[in-house]
């Protein structure tokens, strides 16, 4: 089942060429579960170690291949996200995500879902901590349905992330 | 951001993650809160309010949409299914993927609380390896011959049931996890 690795981004693939989009309410209900019975410094340990150890894989590729290897990550990963409108560019100083529309913002508030409020972080956190080990960090901005995320090289990232820059979804 | 295309290995390095973190109650706690009572709200209404014709509801949309092969049958006192090849389970196989020990066991972390409160047993059995089959009953009786009856879709008639390398699980009379009768045969 597996591609080319050499060219494919994406570790894992499916026969569907989509995932599920009710899986998005899994993943809302095992944040606000974690979060519920543990806390928040627990639900971002569980984002932070799911950024470096689930996306081992892909965040090896990004340590190899830069920039460009970001990019084709998220491209490949957006595609296959069923409802997603996100446009990916890159340039020599950071990759540019634009998500005009979230797919699992979209899924919730369509099936008329409780959200858990900080879904949206988990973008960050994830993305973060996969980011860092491949010697770049990412900043978010938006949230609730739409967001612009941009990875740069660590050593010329802007200032610190701020947690408030991320809307609360509903 | 953590999708749905690649779903199932999430799934399964989570478990693998809250087992690790907090200890086994805890995911079996997770599996019957966090998708029982969460993320599969809506198999828990339509089961407890329509019985066999929810579980056909549910099942049938489900697992079309997720894209098994899989058979169903029911009567006036059963529903019984059989799946060939799970989306699911089929996705970890096929892309080599083994974090957690029995990935198999979270439908029956969910499913078993859900068919207790809605007043239904299970028999069960699955093989590791993207096959197994369920019949609910109500709780508290034997269940009906004729769900146990096997025809030419009973998922044990494959040849690739028996594995001797691979156990099968199974469940008689069961509500959870804890049920699992031996893992044998």
């Amino acid at each position: 089942m597996k591609n080319n690795p050499k060219l494919d981004p994406l570790p894992y693939h499916d026969r569907k060429p989509h995932g599920y989009g009710e899986f998005y309410r899994a993943l809302n209900a095992t944040f606000r579960y974690i979060d519920g019975k543990k806390g928040r410094s627990h639900l971002e340990k569980f984002w932070e170690d799911h950024g470096k150890n689930y996306m081992a894989p892909i965040w090896k590729k990004w340590k190899a291949g830069g920039l460009d290897a970001i990019a084709l990550y998220w491209r490949a990963f957006f595609a296959h996200e069923p409802g997603a409108e996100v446009k990916v560019t890159a340039n020599q100083e950071f990759v540019d995500i634009r998500v005009s529309v979230c797919p699992a913002i979209k899924h919730l508030k369509e099936t008329d879902w409780e959200i858990f409020p900080h879904y949206c972080q988990h973008c960050y956190f994830v993305s973060e901590a996969a980011a860092q080990q491949s010697g770049y960090t990412i900043r978010v901005d938006g949230g609730n349905g739409t967001c612009s995320q941009r990875f740069y090289p660590a050593q010329s990232a802007p200032e610190k992330q701020n947690l408030s820059d991320i809307r609360l979804a509903q | 951001m953590i999708g749905t295309y690649d779903f199932c290995a999430h799934y399964e390095w989570t478990f693998a993650w809250l087992e690790k973190q907090f200890g086994k109650e805890f995911l079996l706690s997770f599996f019957d809160e966090a998708i029982h009572r969460d993320s599969q709200l809506k198999a828990k209404n339509l089961i407890t309010e329509l019985g066999f014709e929810g579980m056909k509801e549910y099942w049938g949309h489900t697992l079309d949409k997720e894209g098994a092969e899989y058979t169903w049958r029911m009567g006036p006192d059963y529903f019984r299914m059989d799946m060939h090849d799970c989306p699911s389970k089929g996705f970890l196989m096929r892309n080599e993927l083994e974090q957690h020990a029995d990935y198999c066991d979270h439908c029956m972390g969910w499913i078993g609380p859900l068919m207790k409160e809605a007043g239904f047993s299970i028999d069960h059995q699955h093989n590791h390896r993207g096959q197994c089959w369920w019949v609910f009953s109500a709780d508290g009786e034997d269940p009906p011959s004729v769900a146990l009856e096997s025809d030419e879709n009973d998922v044990r008639r494959r040849k690739d049931w028996d594995d001797d390398n691979t156990p099968v699980d199974t469940f008689f009379r069961a509500n959870g996890i804890p049920d699992k009768k031996n893992q044998t045969e």
